[in-house]
């Protein structure tokens, strides 16, 4: 066998794998991509990133006219629209490992580059916490600057919503998502350096308890940073919503991540149009999860009619607020279930780009849906003063997001496309949808 | 019997179709491509499990279930649909717990989502099971092939193909040199009754 690949195009560990000798596409420059490549791009969308993210934040400073609970809103759905990426994320790297996936082995690398970027949604997310902690009644967590006795329901749950224990599980949650992001992180590379199948049985370990750790963590951090900017309202399925829109989004990103490498002519036949298939199948699968556990949600508190449960839909059903509501059925649900139910979308690589881009704005309008009511009591006639109200949102979840994505091409340029070692690389390299 | 057999056996008997034994799924498997290559269109592989890649190794298209699927959901939808909206606006109007009768414009649409759902998957799922019998030509309580001892075996570890006479290409001298130059072995005659 010639050994044409070297370590140095292909990364550490390339000569040795086993698959690039067995597979021609395995080939160096089919799966790296030469340092430095879209370094415009990620640099510029970095930039951008930051600059929204700082103007929107500084704007409340200047102007009067700018509140800080709706700059720290707006700035708050880019912030979780990023989070959820990640832990979407973060969820597929242990599911892969966890049911020994063999398909998806060539996929996985993504999804574990957007898991590690968890710490900038976190980091993210920290700002507009610590910017309400700051500001108190004024920031975006109304309950942090009330007192005791003021309302009854606050001081009910005052047990768990008060600002001490509020910041200590800020730092679990990111504790927890910080290790298993690292740990699927580390031991994918440490499979590409050794070879060798004692990494894959590693990570597989850690996805078990770390499923479940995934699990609590993300239904309370839901609680929190959701659902908690309403504090009277109760939702027992709140963490499944807010799970099942990040499961949605991360293979949104994940898809056309790899539908741009195969446009750049990488992971050509690494990446088929057999796995494109399968992940147009889990972005249909997601989105009508995210249909039933959302239509559910309001479904059964339209029915039970009981006051402080129904306050919450009630203020998103009039206003103008509908028109989001509606936006939402209609563009996050029946419009993609219509697309995606289709088998020659999903082996269409250019339009799932195409649907990655739109469900990636409806995972932010639907954010923005659980955020941007809360700021003003009233209808959004008094919730948009003046010619104030869009620059702040626009530039808040563009701030966030384009910081986000600049981070995250610098991630994948850094490191080989696939695993190289990983054992069931022949498994997904022959992958082949039978039905 | 309709019209006359196109071709009959030593015995009188109509004839089914000419078979072959392979002793392998790969060996069936390019024996199956061949076939297909030939331009054969009534002829099936026998095997006693599945093997991926056969149907198109055989050349056969995608099966027009899901649209068969898809039309039998829409109808449950709009069925499931209209049924309660004439039983609650038209048919038995009650008040329940002050909501109103609902209908998409009034609101209340939403206590019909779950039926809707139900029965839209219903007769989804009829589709499916029926549609999938119609289409392989399900239930039938015969087939020439059963009579054969030998294709009993290909429940257990025997691979069989069998090129039926109703084909247009079909000439028996030419299938048994086609069945034989894919590889097939114990080629034999199957009588139609």
């Amino acid at each position: 066998m010639t050994q044409v690949a070297s370590d140095a195009a292909g990364g550490p560990g390339f000569a040795r794998s086993p698959w690039a000798a067995r597979f021609p596409a395995m080939r160096a420059e089919n799966i790296s991509l030469p340092a430095g490549a879209g370094g415009a791009l990620s640099g510029g969308l970095v930039l951008v990133g930051l600059g929204a993210s700082v103007a929107t934040l500084v704007m409340p400073m200047i102007g009067e006219a700018f509140k800080w609970k709706h700059a720290i809103a707006s700035f708050h759905v880019g912030a979780i629209t990023a989070l959820t990426m990640s832990l979407g994320a973060l969820f597929f790297c242990m599911v892969f490992h966890l049911v020994n996936a063999g398909w998806s082995v060539t996929v996985r690398r993504q999804f574990e580059n957007v898991a590690s970027l968890v710490w900038v949604g976190l980091a993210l997310v920290t700002v507009s916490v610590m910017l309400s902690v700051w500001k108190g009644g004024e920031g975006l967590w109304s309950w942090m600057g009330m007192e005791r006795g003021e309302n009854y329901l606050l001081d009910k749950k005052s047990a768990y919503l008060n600002t001490p224990f509020f910041l200590l599980r800020l730092a679990i949650y990111a504790v927890v998502w910080l290790m298993l992001a690292g740990l699927m992180n580390f031991f994918s590379r440490k499979g590409d350096a050794e070879g060798g199948t004692e990494a894959a049985a590693r990570a597989r370990l850690v996805s078990a308890p770390g499923m479940l750790a995934f699990a609590l963590t993300v239904a309370f951090a839901g609680f929190d940073w959701l659902k908690s900017i309403d504090f009277g309202f109760f939702s027992t399925m709140w963490g499944v919503y807010f799970f099942a829109g990040s499961a949605f989004v991360s293979v949104a990103t994940v898809t056309m991540i790899l539908a741009f490498l195969r446009r750049s002519g990488r992971l050509e036949g690494v990446v088929t149009v057999e796995h494109f298939h399968d992940l147009g199948k889990l972005m249909f699968a997601f989105c009508v999860f995210w249909a039933y556990i959302a239509f559910f949600q309001y479904f059964l508190i339209w029915y039970a009619n009981i006051p402080e449960e129904t306050a919450y839909y009630i203020h998103r059903k009039q206003g103008g607020w509908e028109n989001l509501t509606t936006l939402l059925m209609i563009g996050h649900f029946v419009v993609p279930f219509l697309i995606l139910i289709q088998r020659g979308v999903k082996r269409n690589p250019t339009l799932l780009i195409a649907m990655a881009f739109w469900l990636i704005f409806m995972q932010v309008m639907d954010i923005f849906w659980m955020v941007r009511p809360a700021v003003y009591a009233g209808a959004p006639a008094d919730a948009v003063p003046g010619a104030t109200a869009l620059p702040l949102d626009v530039l808040g979840i563009l701030g966030p997001v384009a910081l986000f994505f600049g981070l995250l091409i610098r991630k994948v340029v850094s490191s080989p496309l696939v695993p190289l070692h990983d054992p069931r690389m022949g498994e997904a390299l022959t992958h082949k949808n039978y039905v | 019997m309709n019209a006359p057999a196109r071709f009959v056996t030593e015995k009188g008997q109509p004839l089914y179709g000419i078979t072959a034994e392979f002793a392998t799924p790969a060996a069936v498997y390019h024996a199956a491509e061949t076939i297909r290559d030939a331009g054969y269109r009534a002829w099936d592989v026998y095997a006693p499990f599945p093997i991926h890649g056969i149907d198109e190794a055989m050349g056969i298209k995608r099966t027009k279930l899901p649209l068969i699927v898809g039309a039998a959901a829409a109808v449950g939808v709009l069925l499931g649909y209209l049924l309660q909206w004439w039983g609650s606006n038209v048919g038995y109007q009650t008040v329940v717990q002050g909501k109103p009768f609902g209908s998409v414009t009034e609101g209340g649409w939403e206590s019909f989502v779950p039926i809707t759902f139900e029965v839209g998957v219903l007769l989804g799922s009829f589709a499916t099971l029926i549609g999938m019998l119609a289409l392989n030509g399900l239930p039938r309580h015969h087939h020439p092939l059963m009579k054969k001892d030998r294709f009993l075996r290909t429940s257990d570890d025997l691979f069989m193909i069998c090129i039926e006479s109703k084909d247009e290409k079909f000439d028996p001298d030419r299938v048994k040199e086609l069945l034989k130059s894919a590889g097939g072995t114990n080629l034999d005659l199957v009588e139609d009754k």
